[in-house]
């Protein structure tokens, strides 16, 4: 049987080759996942080695919560003072993006992409990683550095004179001193690395007289216990900590494995949802393939074969291919990951050289993963098969049994239901973990896209007859035909159509959040946000409260304040605390008072509470909470007010004031300013316009405005995700040109008669397109109302700020099931011209 | 009217020379081997000969499904060699009917869909009156919504036969359209056949094996190795089948 196996498959290479093609594909990406993440675990280890490699010990401040305060810089002098010490200098870093140096044509480095970061600098290249390349360390304020490469990709030569924009504002004519090198070959990873000296850092990032971390190198000799046991008798005893160069290098590695295992899993996601629509193409490839021989079989039979060896060869035929487009799909996936390199690359990402790694893990992956697809989707057409009695070798038209009907309609409703069951408790009550929820959320969904396929074909026929009208009202003969070709097989169709609402429907569902997100921050701004300019710092480091002042001192507006944001253990539990000033504060938000009222002034240390946390602290207006800081300062508040809408804050609000006393830093997280009554928006123009300038960091935007950049960066962050979503659309389309391809090969004799009888080549491709078309329109509308129930569970699953009412794109869902129509067009194109060009004579006697 | 045009008139399909080769070489085939003939307007014609004689090739280059390697073949006064593949499909469609030996009707379509299917796919309206007038004869009116799978085989085939009349084309071409039937079945396609002439006025051309077939036609031509080498006037059964019998012994 093994030769008849072989046989089989030689004779019907090309039937096989796109069921091949969609399990490569699928096994491709996974084993793109796994080399593209081995390769950078890999390449940021050694990283992390360079970054260091040199520094013995760390003297760093800790807390349980929030930002902890900076050391004191005189603990750096101190150490250098103690026994067993070659080098030790304090650090200051930015946040990412803080600062921005302004480019010869007057523009910024997007911050869209890799960061800018900018450090302190630290003469000993062991301690800092870097070197100097060209000109000489920055040591005057207005002097900054940078990477070699940022240097050349973004046109700044040493000795220029360039402006830089910093959380204190702009720093004009800053000199470039040199250029550096990041560890030996400068793998930055596309960010953008500047320097300026310690003080520079202090006054621009930190605060004077502080560092934020201490790095230490031992002289040869030295026993790192005992110096770690000597600089712990000299710094405080709470709130810093000493940490060894081991600690430092598997924390800076688990730093970059976070970053990588995302990419890593992402892709590992979008793959399995392939292979997942893979399992659909083949099945149906082996079903008709099947379906066709099912004579020969019977023929087998009825020569004695037995079932268990017709099974057994059609079992034998599926591990084939899928050992075979494994194989090929292991080698696609290491050129598939390549690829991707090539892609960052070209996006600005300077990766360090990544080794291509094929580990064994992946090689038994590939495997396991492209067999078992491939076998498991054959396993109920051999069985089909199997159950082929030898009398079918001489009926005409014998067909390949299977289960009836309505079995098959109650099992695909009792797995939907049972999948939906799944998704509605995972959602209920998610579990702890992100992965854990994303394996419900997959089982539940795999659960309904095979209910619904198996009870789909009772929708085909009908659905095929309704969408088909204006087709076979529009086309004459050629688009009743496809009309009829569509709904003459309704498994088919329903398995066909099934491939492709995966990923559609997945698309639907992203589409569907994304748009109730944004109704949901339209309905906000109109009713919980009463001011007229929201200013958004873009690089999220926070911009100084000069700006909030600058703005209040022109006397256009009637209220403004910046909103800063640090952590405090509220009675034992850590809450997230926004200060503001409370004055303006009524006149931006609206709080919904519903106890107590907003201070009309800066009146000592009071606290706003939202009324669900004042219940939780078990508090009303005028009783005490004691608020402890990260800076170790306790502040007793009173209870000034209880507010109810919770939709821009729901944490705790005090005034400016305590944030001062407490020692949080003086930073904005954003800014809300309200004009003066009568102030025409226009006139206040040019003033924002010249106070934007002096801040280019920031977005000043009217609550219009604001809204319209919301929902741009929402969109762009749905394209990305629909993007990867189109693999698994594609192969959905490679499934329809399959089904199709081997449909008119089942139908060859007819094409035929059609064409005898004087059907044209172009009325039999028209058919043939047309027949694909209503199979994707079926499979784009099962998707999108798919797509709708999941999209509604997800946005009631969502907490009410994102999203609580589900909206529904009207125009963008009509345009993919358009869009998924045309592809379907396009997807037949083959098989229809195969079509158009049979012989006639050939065709009618074909058997 | 001048006399060429009542010629032109009478003929509704002539072969002048017909030859087909197949392969080349030591494989080399002469199907067709010089036909000449002329098949009348308003005339049942059957042409017969052994098994492997070029019977269905010469029907096939009537009927511009394949193409000859010399000669020339006539639908009425159009010279197929000189049209393209397109005219061709066109002219099948609007001038000329089929009747396969099986295989004759689309499985999605009913059996009227079957037989307006060329007009349909002419986008053209069929002459109602016609039609009518064809259903009538074919008497299958209470099963024309019926698909072909709850059809008898003489059903289909009759079906078939009602098609190839429903345009009203230039000449019908019918390759054993009884071959798969039983006698009583085959009896009922042939004397439908045989009405559509007389009544309606049809040409017909019916590749057959079989002399009681051949006796409804008005005249028998016999084709060997791709040569016409005899023919008769209203054949008989018993006429017929001498003829084969002496047409073996060559
Ligand atoms: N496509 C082809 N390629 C090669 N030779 C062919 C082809 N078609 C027909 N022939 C040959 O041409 C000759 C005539 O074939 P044709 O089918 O016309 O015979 P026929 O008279 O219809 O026979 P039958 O009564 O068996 O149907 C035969 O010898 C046949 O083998
Ligand atoms: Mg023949």
């Amino acid at each position: 049987m093994l030769k008849l196996t072989f046989r089989n498959l030689a004779a019907n290479k090309a039937r096989f080759v796109m069921t091949t093609f969609a399990v490569v594909l699928g096994v491709g990406f996974v084993v793109a996942s796994f080399v593209l993440s081995d390769g950078l675990r890999s390449s940021f280890g050694d990283l992390s080695d360079e970054i260091t490699v040199g520094t013995d010990l760390q003297v760093r401040p800790v807390s349980d919560f929030g930002e902890p305060p900076p050391l004191d810089q005189d603990l750096v002098d101190r150490i250098a003072s103690l026994d067993g010490i070659e080098v030790v200098a304090g650090f200051v870093s930015a946040d990412d993006n803080a600062m921005q140096p302004v480019k010869p044509d007057g523009t910024t480095i997007s911050s869209a992409g890799p960061p800018q970061l900018t450090f302190s600098w630290v003469a000993d290249q062991g301690l800092g990683s870097f070197a100097l390349v060209e000109g000489t360390a920055p040591d005057e304020p207005r002097e900054f550095a940078m990477d070699i490469d940022g240097a050349e990709a973004n046109g700044f030569v040493v000795g220029g004179s360039y402006d830089l924009v910093t959380p204190i504002g702009v720093v004009k004519d800053a000199t470039l001193t040199a250029t550096t090198r990041f560890g030996s070959d400068n793998s930055t990873l596309g960010a953008v690395l500047m320097h300026v000296s310690l003080g520079e850092a202090q006054r621009l990032f930190g605060s004077p007289g502080t560092v934020d971390e201490i790095g230490i190198r031992l002289a040869p000799d030295a026993d790192a216990t005992a110096v770690a046991a000597a600089i712990s008798g000299i710094i405080p005893d709470s709130g810093v900590e000493i940490v060894d160069q081991a600690t430092l290098n598997s924390e800076q590695k688990a730093d970059f494995n976070q970053g990588i295992n995302i990419i890593g899993n992402v892709l590992l996601g979008f793959a399995i949802v392939s292979l997942f629509v893979s399992i659909f193409i083949i099945y149906n490839t082996f079903s008709i393939v099947l379906g066709q021989r099912v004579r020969e079989m019977g023929l087998l039979r009825a020569l004695g074969a037995d079932s268990r060896q017709i099974r057994r060869t059609v079992l034998g035929e599926a591990l084939l291919v899928g050992l075979f487009a494994s194989l090929i799909g292991l080698i696609a996936g290491v050129g598939i990951a390549r690829g991707l390199i090539a892609l960052f690359e070209a996006l600005g990402a300077s990766l360090p050289d990544a080794p291509t790694i094929v580990a064994l893990r992946t090689v038994i992956l590939a495997l396991v993963l492209g067999v078992g697809v491939t076998v498991v989707s054959s396993l109920v057409p051999a069985r089909a098969a199997a159950g082929i009695a030898p009398i079918a070798a001489l009926r005409d038209g014998a067909r390949l049994g299977s289960q009836s009907s309505r079995r098959r309609s109650l099992t695909g409703a009792a797995l939907i239901g049972v999948g939906l069951m799944f998704g509605v408790y995972g959602l209920a009550n998610p579990p702890g973990t992100t992965l854990a929820l994303v394996a419900v959320l997959g089982l539940a969904a795999s659960l309904v896209f095979v209910g619904v396929s198996l009870a789909s074909h009772m929708l085909a026929r009908p659905v095929a007859r309704v969408l088909g009208w204006p087709i076979a009202a529009g086309m004459g003969t050629a688009g009743r035909l496809a009309r009829e070709n569509a709904s003459r097989n309704p498994r088919r169709t329903a398995t066909t159509g099934a491939a492709l609402m995966i990923g559609l429907s997945l698309v639907s569902t992203v589409l569907i959040i994304g748009e109730s997100v944004k109704s949901r921050l339209g309905d906000l701004l109109e009713t919980s946000v009463q001011a007229d300019y929201l200013i958004v710092d873009d690089s999220e480091a926070g911009v100084t409260s000069d700006l909030a002042a600058e703005l209040a001192a022109t006397g256009q507006f009637s209220a403004v304040t910046g909103f800063r944001y640090d952590e405090a253990r509220l009675s034992g539990t850590v809450s997230e605390v926004v200060a503001a000033d409370l004055t303006s504060l009524g006149r931006l938000l609206s709080l919904d008072v519903r106890s107590g009222a907003i201070p009309s002034d800066e009146a000592g240390d009071v606290v706003l509470l939202h009324m669900d946390q004042a219940d939780e602290l078990g508090v009303v207006v005028g009783d005490v909470v004691p608020a402890e800081f990260a800076t170790g300062t306790t502040i007793d508040l009173t209870v000034a007010a209880i507010f109810a809408d919770d939709t821009v804050i729901g944490s705790p609000i005090v005034p400016n004031a305590v944030f001062d006393s407490a020692g949080s830093a003086d930073v904005h997280q954003w800014v809300a300013a309200a004009l003066a009554d009568g102030m025409d928006p226009d006139l206040a123009q040019p003033l924002i316009d010249q106070i934007q300038q002096r801040y280019p960091q920031v977005s000043i935007d009217s609550a219009a405005e604001f809204q319209a950049r919301f929902e741009a960066s929402i969109d762009s962050a749905l394209a990305v995700v629909n993007a990867l979503l189109a693999l698994a659309v594609v192969i959905a389309l490679i499934g329809i040109a399959n089904t199709l391809a081997l449909s008119v090969h089942e139908r060859t004799r007819e094409l035929g008669l059609l064409r005898a009888v004087g059907m044209t080549r172009r009325q039999v491709r028209r058919m043939v397109r047309w027949e694909a078309a209503l199979v994707a329109m079926f499979g784009a509308m099962l998707g999108v109302a798919l797509g709708v129930v999941f999209g509604w569970g997800a946005v009631t699953a969502l907490p009410v700020n994102f999203a609580d009412t589900v909206t529904i794109p009207i125009r963008r869902i009509t345009v993919l099931v358009v869009v998924a129509a045309g592809a379907g067009l396009l997807a037949a194109w083959l098989p229809a011209r195969r079509a158009g060009r049979l012989d006639v004579l050939k065709a009618i006697s074909h058997t | 009217m001048d006399s060429t045009s009542i010629t032109m008139e009478a003929t509704a399909a002539r072969a002048v020379g017909a030859t087909k080769v197949y392969g080349s070489g030591e494989t080399r085939v002469c199907a067709l081997d010089g036909v000449t003939a002329e098949f009348e307007r308003g005339r049942f014609t059957a042409i017969m000969g052994p098994s492997g004689s070029g019977k269905s090739t010469l029907m096939h280059c009537l009927a511009g499904l394949d193409t000859l390697t010399e000669g020339r073949v006539f639908i009425g006064d159009t010279d197929l060699s000189t049209l393209s593949e397109r005219k061709l499909t066109l002219l099948r469609r609007d001038k000329v009917g089929f009747v396969f030996q099986a295989f004759n009707l689309v499985p999605t379509l009913t059996a009227i869909e079957n037989i307006t299917l060329p007009m349909d796919l002419a986008g053209r309206d069929p002459d109602r009156e016609w039609l009518d007038n064809v259903i009538d004869t074919v008497g299958l009116r209470d099963r024309l919504t019926h698909r072909p799978s709850e059809l008898s085989g003489g059903q289909q085939q009759r079906v078939a036969v009602s098609r190839a009349l429903a345009s009203n084309p230039e000449i019908i071409f019918a390759d054993e359209p009884t071959g798969n039937l039983d006698s009583t079945s085959g009896a009922e396609v042939l004397d439908f056949m045989r009405h559509a002439v007389d009544e309606l006025g049809q040409t017909i051309v019916m590749v057959t094996h079989d002399p009681v077939a051949a006796a409804h036609a008005d005249r028998a031509v016999f084709l060997v190795d791709g040569r016409i080498v005899d023919e008769m006037a209203d054949p008989t059964a018993e006429l017929v089948l001498d003829e084969m019998k002496l047409l073996s012994r060559r």
